[in-house]
């Protein structure tokens, strides 16, 4: 079966934050919460790079094994996703989580975070495929309909990829070569120091 | 509504053993469906309570029904020129949803932050939900029938009492094609030329500069084509937050061709991260950059001879001024460096095709109109127009700018730039199908009917200052060349907080006796004046919610089609122009060519009636059929070259049929994708240079030098195409006997005199492109513009300069009038001296990608209220560290006209150079520090309120279209 | 010589550098080729296992970070490291508990009852100690459910169930924290006074606290083990009272690494202190006869007192002695 993943082009990305609205609007998200947010690294300065972060759907979910009442699971296509009605809102998932996607509707004091929300990679939940209490609770099920999460789908310089992990790598890898340059963490740059020819 | 819990019956079915294991544990989710036994009958159950909330709420929430049929209808997104095709999911008249729109060759289903929230819009929170009319400073909520009535009375007193040119009718890029062009038909017939739109602060010195260089002022060849160039510079433009779809573009374009991105700007925008080179120039300094990157090509002889020689009138003129431009004065001017500016100038040079990209950067200034003629004297140096890879990518602004600026809502012309002489009225008078007389006697005099009306930027001092009966002599200059000031505005689709010198405005707002803003939100006009009475707000619906055609910035012409019905008690802009003409006594006659049922327009006639009447642009060939089939066979056109598929029903049309279209439907011309090129023949989209300037000039001849179009049978320059110069080719007998018909008909005599863009039945155009020509003909573009007030582009410092001692050697232009209005230059400029002392710091402003324009509707948008929820001035981190200020501190920003100053947060960044600050475009609702918002109308007040940067910025004014100098004034930043 | 014109020359070098910017500013070249991009940011930054931070236009501060590599560090903590010392705390305890019942027993009273008892804890004392015990257990349940909860308590009842109790759990434990402090400030009021350490204790341990010798070392009000108890139960407990605080108003005072610490502190000193409860319920129910009277009824007998707490008994005789004055020529009666 395909594994879904995300990656996102950070030599491609501009922080138009079309997958950000896009996310809100697919799933009514509430104002308050931020399934997927653009961060942008050395704002103002050469070498800045935007890069549009959500949940990221690990294979060995940090989420998922911290989490006491166990409310996460993930389903055939690698889709991380949790069950709304066992969360108790502890908060675990977000202190392991490296990437900071699980949001709460409420700020938490007292240990009243409500029900943890987080990116579904437009895969819905527990409840049975586009019914509308699966919208309610989880939003939008695109995967279902055989679509792609409308985030990486709507991506104004195509800049998120989404889908297998194996095509949008090699999607990625292509870009790369094409370009000449960048991509340093994991190639030339960081194990022997060195330059690419432009 | 996302922490709900489900109906408990649900999950008491599931079992105990469905959840062993599940953690870190793969588990297809149909057997885990299956393990926990949910079946049909207990989901069904569930699904009655689920699904009986979700249709109650359906509506508010657009939750889509997957169990009924979805209707997919594409319109196009109503905020930025990219023109990104929008695919809603319809149910019930409810939008739901929204699809991705893969067949689009623009945006192939990609959207910005915008756009991808443009649902939001239509659903419709916070917008102006009936007809509203101030009383005693509270708003009441009226009917349209009531309204209508008081605001024609209202309007024709003010008619009667002071002249049909003391109403300002400000319409709006908002606008579709259709609505645009009714709305300048409407000034038309009610006789006055102070019809405007949101051109006059965007690119109105570009469609002045750019058409007074080689013809049209328009984006020459298309954000698609850029994929093919092989060096961009982007100079005075952020399309990373302003066009980001662009930016699909541009970058695949850089990545393919491992082109050359250089960006000019003196802030490190977004753009300029993406950038293989970036300059930092001084806010205003544009004219020194390019002759100093000409330098360096003339230096090297690194121009394109050929092109020069052929195509292009009185370069060395421009070799004299760029002659002074070398690399020390440029750096001591501009502050950039010699060595780099030499790099840049090779480049765009010599790897070629090269393009030139620019939006607001270049064009808000005082010198905007020499800024882009500088731009495209520097492309036709290098020989980079006219081809594919090159132009000038003139990335234009609000959704319809093109089309509204194409359609005539210009106070210096009517419909297709045809321009406000006698001719340009007898035309018009002829497609309308009135006499020119009756034209004549809507307005004050002939003289009125023919002068430039008053522009978007200054109607407030056309309010404040006296007419020419009101006057006396102490006012001396000071007065409107117009019988009575300004006594009401109407105002559609344009925001309040988007013109400089707001304190100014505020006095004229106040002395408006009508103010009438038709829009689908309030916006700032509502609450930012104390205005207490007559005033009206009139709920028109957004574009989502009509059909209609609009132009994107490359031209290509997209129709839209209705989405939903108007929402509450909201009215589509036509069926609004409609009723208001009919209660002013026109309507009859101006849409006696127009199909109307029940006070409900057909947007098709419409536009029937403008491919009648617009040959001078080529608006002729688009008929609503053709581009709804170009909307239904999206996907078949070509990425890059935009060309239908062949075999396809929209074989060898290019997208959108971009005009020029040549002549009539029925003969099939694909539109231009390129302007100006020579390599296609004319009934493919090629072209030539307009011979619009005359045939000579100081002996030598305006026309092309042995360069004509692909098939062109005279081969060398030509005049535009008459009766005359017809005749003298022998083609006149190639008109049929009905084209004959009409041209006699409507030139009886001076038949002779009847040109290609007055020939009501197309037949001079057909027979132009019979014979390969291009009916407007085939000259140079002029490197010179005699007629400008400054026919080289020369370098003047901005009004309010931050380097006074510059302005001796570099001074604007002395005081003047202007669009009936005295127009001072030399005389505040002189104050920098004294005002940069107490003002040091540059401040600049421009867009955000959250938001559009005045922000009104952007702002209640709670996708996108929550991404920018404070209005900020960027300060540079040293001068912070000055100052005391620090990252998320509250500051006040003075500027240094009437004492005015804002209280906005500061982001301190090194992305502004020392000496400069940038301050976003988009907020209102704050007035110097006091909240406004319990002035806007309940219900409807943004859900994001900041100040206006325009409370601060100042007068300067662009001499040929009076565009404001919103992009280099003066400012002080203290910690609050 | 020479070092002096070049230091020289650099310094006049330096002066000219920014007379000359400030009439024209000279900006860098910049571009992306030749720059280091994010993705390689993000790398260094890892492999310094720091956090990546960046900018964001949206109001929660929590969002600008981009990545939080600590995130791991602390899964790898909650799984394992807290698993493996909760497990050995509390089920070694358990087990040494048991081993040590086995062996000696419970301990008996050496010479039997004495029936007469002196009042060894007040109502206040008691009911206070009461309501920290309680509250202490359902905290101890209620905390350990949530890390070992999954794995003991989710199989037996099915996830409906046990969410609601984890949620239940999880509710008392939040807001019985503050009775629970509340409790230990009132203990640490009542009891700090005895029990400073002090030489008694070092004999007392020195001596094993007699539980193997069956010799009783003589202790004050409370000996050695109990104040070891005591000092747990108020430091331990203030620790975990002040992480959890942390923990239940998340992101106020810190940010996720700091949250992150407050839950190893809370949680491993949590743990200890179940251990060391243990021990404590065990010593004063099961373990020792007569034991369990001091916080039940408040009154031990005289002979339990003398064996365990003899210096205490001193004490209070002592003190009674000084309040009861007996008419002249009484005399003193019974076993003194």
């Amino acid at each position: 079966m395909a594994r879904m993943k995300f990656l996102c082009d950070s030599d491609r990305c501009i922080e138009c934050n079309a997958c950000v609205t896009a996310c809100k609007n697919e799933n009514e998200v509430p104002w308050g919460i931020n399934r997927r947010r653009v961060v942008t690294i050395g704002d103002g300065k050469p070498g800045e790079r935007s890069i549009s972060m959500a949940c990221m759907h690990c294979t060995d979910a940090p989420c998922a094994a911290v989490c006491p009442v166990v409310c996460f699971y993930t389903t055939a296509d690698a889709i991380v996703l949790h069950d709304k009605d066992l969360c108790i809102g502890c908060g675990y998932c977000f202190y392991a989580c490296p990437f900071g996607a699980p949001q709460y509707p409420r700020v938490g004091n007292f240990g009243g975070r409500g029900k943890m929300d987080k990116c579904t990679y437009c895969a819905g939940g527990p409840q049975q495929d586009n019914s509308a209490v699966e919208y309610m609770q989880y939003g939008s099920n695109r995967i279902a309909e055989g679509k792609l999460p409308l985030c990486a789908e709507m991506c104004s310089t195509k800049a998120l990829l989404a889908g297998d992990g194996e095509i949008i790598a090699s999607i990625y890898k292509e870009r790369v070569q094409r370009r000449g340059y960048g991509s340093g963490a994991w190639g030339w740059r960081t194990a022997y120091r060195e330059e690419l020819p432009a | 509504m996302l922490i709900k819990r489900s109906d408990g019956r649900a999950a008491r079915q599931r079992l105990v053993s469905a959840y062993q294991g599940l953690s870190g544990g793969g588990m297809d989710r149909r057997s885990f469906l299956r393990q926990a036994g949910l079946g049909g009958a207990g989901l069904a159950a569930l699904g009655g309570f689920g699904a009986g909330r979700a249709q109650a709420s359906g509506a508010a929430t657009g939750m889509l029904d997957h169990t009924k049929p979805v209707r997919l209808v594409k319109n196009i997104c109503t905020h930025c020129s990219v023109g990104c095709t929008v695919t809603a999911e319809v149910q019930n008249g409810v939008w739901v949803g929204q699809e991705p729109s893969w067949a689009s060759p623009i945006n192939r289903g990609t959207h910005c932050a915008k756009g991808a929230a443009v649902r939001e819009l239509v659903h419709g929170d916070r917008r102006l939900k009936y007809p509203m009319k101030l009383v005693g400073g509270e708003w009441r909520r009226i009917g349209w029938d009531q309204a209508i009535e008081e605001i024609g009375a209202k309007l024709l007193e003010v008619r009667q009492k002071a002249g049909p040119d003391s109403v300002f009718w400000l319409g709006s890029a908002k606008f579709t094609n259709e609505a645009a062009y009714l709305y300048r038909k409407l000034g038309a017939f009610w006789g006055t030329n102070s019809v405007d739109h949101q051109a006059r602060i965007c690119h109105s010195t570009t469609v002045a500069g750019v058409a007074n260089t080689w013809g049209y002022g328009a984006q020459t060849n298309s954000y698609n084509d850029i994929r093919n160039a092989r060096t961009m510079i982007i100079m005075g433009g952020n399309p990373a937050e302003a066009h980001p779809v662009s930016l699909q573009h541009v970058l695949s374009g850089k990545e393919v061709n491992r082109a050359n991105l250089i960006v000019i700007d003196p802030r490190f925008t977004r753009t300029a991260a993406h950038a293989t080179e970036y300059v930092r120039l001084r806010p205003g300094t544009d004219i020194p950059v390019i002759w100093g990157m000409l330098w360096h090509i003339f230096q090297n002889g690194w121009e394109d001879r050929e092109f020069i020689r052929q195509r292009v009138y009185g370069m060395d003129e421009i070799r004299k001024e760029v002659a002074k431009w070398t690399p020390e004065e440029v750096q001591r001017v501009t502050g950039v460096p010699g060595e780099q500016l030499k790099r840049v100038a090779q480049m765009f040079a010599t790897q070629k095709p090269s393009t030139l990209i620019w939006c607001m950067g270049a064009t808000q200034k005082t010198v905007g109109t020499a800024n882009v003629r500088a731009y495209s004297v520097l492309l036709l140096a290098t020989g980079n127009v006219g081809a594919s890879g090159t132009g000038a990518n003139i990335f234009r602004g609000h959704t319809n700018v093109q089309g509204a600026t194409d359609l005539g809502l210009d106070v210096t012309t009517l419909p297709g730039y045809y321009g406000l002489d006698e001719n340009a009225w007898r035309h018009w008078a002829r497609v309308w199908g009135v006499d020119y007389e009756y034209l004549l006697g809507r307005f004050g005099s002939k003289a009125l009917m023919e002068m430039p009306g008053i522009p978007t930027t200054r109607w407030f001092d056309a309010t404040l200052m006296p007419g020419e009966r009101e006057k006396t002599a102490a006012d001396g200059e000071a007065y409107v060349a117009q019988p009575h000031s300004l006594k009401a505005m109407m105002v559609f689709g344009h925001g309040g907080n988007t013109v400089t010198r707001i304190p100014e405005s505020l006095k004229g707002l106040e002395k408006l006796e009508l103010l009438v803003v038709a829009d689908p939100h309030p916006t700032t006009f509502s609450q930012i004046s104390n205005r207490r009475d007559g005033t009206y707000l009139l709920p028109i619906c957004t574009s989502f919610e009509m059909d209609g055609s609009r132009t994107a910035s490359n031209r290509s012409l997209q129709w839209g089609a209705k989405v939903v019905e108007p929402i509450f008690e909201s009215r589509n802009d036509y069926d609004v122009i409609y009723a208001l003409t009919q209660r002013l006594g026109f309507a009859d006659r101006m849409f006696s060519g127009i199909e109307v049922k029940d006070g409900r327009v057909a947007p098709e006639s419409i536009l029937r009636e403008m491919n009648r009447g617009l040959w001078s642009v080529g608006y002729t060939g688009q008929s609503p059929e053709r581009l709804k089939l170009h909307m239904e066979h999206q996907d078949k056109f070509d990425l890059v070259t935009l060309r239908g598929r062949e075999g396809t029903p929209v074989a060898h049309d290019y997208y959108g049929l971009p005009w020029p279209c040549w002549g009539t439907p029925e003969m099939k011309h694909p539109g231009s994708h390129i302007l100006y090129n020579t390599n296609l023949h004319v009934k493919d989209g090629g072209g030539t240079f307009r011979a619009r300037f005359g045939v000579e000039r100081n002996g030598q001849t305006l026309l092309a030098e042995g360069s004509w179009s692909k098939g062109s049978e005279i081969e060398d320059g030509y005049p535009e195409f008459t009766v005359a110069v017809l005749k003298r080719l022998g083609w006149f007998d190639e008109l049929t006997a009905d084209e004959k018909a009409s041209l006699d008909r409507h030139f009886g005599a001076n038949i002779d005199r009847a040109a290609w863009s007055t020939d009501l039945s197309g037949g001079i155009i057909r027979v132009a492109m019979e014979h390969g020509c291009s009916p407007f003909g085939n000259a140079k573009a002029r490197a010179v513009a005699w007629n400008l007030p400054d026919p080289v582009p020369v370098h003047r410092e901005p009004i309010y300069t931050v380097r006074p001692d510059l302005v001796a050697q570099y001074p604007t232009l002395p005081d003047r009038r202007g669009f009936r209005m005295p127009h001072l230059g030399q005389s505040v400029q002189a104050r920098s001296a004294t005002v940069v002392r107490d003002f040091p710091i540059v401040l600049t402003s421009g867009r955000l990608v959250e938001y559009e324009g005045g922000g009104e509707e952007t702002r209640s948008n709670k996708w996108l209220a929550e991404l920018q929820q404070d209005m900020f001035v960027e300060i540079n981190t040293t001068d912070a560290a000055e100052r005391g200020v620090r990252d998320g501190g509250w500051v006040w920003v003075s500027g240094p006209e009437n004492g005015s100053r804002v209280r906005v947060k500061a982001l301190v960044t090194d992305r502004v150079a020392k000496g400069v600050a940038f301050m976003p475009f988009h907020f209102g609702g704050f007035f110097q520090g006091e909240d406004r918002r319990k002035f806007y109308p309940p219900g409807t007040d943004p859900i994001v309120l900041g100040e206006s940067v325009n409370t601060v910025t100042t007068y300067g004014y662009d001499p040929v279209t009076f565009m404001q100098e919103t992009k280099v004034t003066l400012c002080q930043i203290r910690s609050a | 010589m020479r070092r002096i014109l070049l230091r020289a020359a650099f310094a006049l070098a330096l002066l000219a550098g920014p007379a000359m910017a400030q009439t024209a500013p000279v900006p860098q070249p910049l571009g992306d080729r030749g720059q280091p991009d994010a993705a390689e940011l993000e790398m260094r930054a890892l492999l310094r296992g720091e956090p990546i931070h960046g900018r964001i236009s949206i109001p929660d501060a929590k969002a600008a970070n981009l990545i939080q590599p600590e995130g791991r560090e602390w899964r790898a903590f909650h799984n394992r490291t807290l698993a493996w010392v909760g497990g050995i705390a509390v089920l070694g305890m358990l087990g040494l508990l048991a081993l040590f019942f086995l062996v000696r027993g419970r301990i008996r009273l050496g010479e039997g009852w004495s029936g007469r008892t002196l009042l060894r804890f007040n109502l206040l004392e008691r009911a206070n100690h009461w309501m920290v015990a309680s509250c202490f257990i359902i905290l101890a349940l209620s905390g350990l459910n949530l890390t070992f909860g999954r794995h003991l308590l989710l199989p037996l009842t099915g996830p409906e169930a046990f969410t609601a109790i984890s949620a239940a759990g999880k509710l008392a434990h939040n807001f019985l924290a503050f009775p629970f402090t509340l409790g230990l400030v009132l203990m640490l009021l009542l009891w700090v006074r005895d029990n400073i350490p002090d030489r008694t204790d070092v004999t007392w341990v020195k001596a094993g606290g007699g539980f193997l010798s069956g010799h009783h070392p003589k202790a004050g009000r409370f000996n050695a083990g109990q104040k070891m108890v005591f000092w747990i139960t108020v430091l331990g407990g203030g620790l975990v009272a002040a992480s959890g605080y942390v923990l239940i108003f998340p992101f106020t005072v810190v940010d996720i690494a700091g949250q992150q610490l407050a839950h190893i502190v809370h949680s491993l000193l949590a743990v200890l202190m179940i251990a060391a409860m243990l021990a404590h319920i065990y010593i004063g129910s099961l373990g020792m006869e007569g034991a369990f009277a001091a916080m039940g009824s408040g009154r031990v007998d005289y002979n339990w007192a003398k064996e365990h707490h003899a210096l205490w008994v001193e004490e209070e005789l002592a003190r009674a002695r000084q309040q009861v004055v007996p008419p002249p020529g009484a005399k003193a009666a019974g076993a003194d």
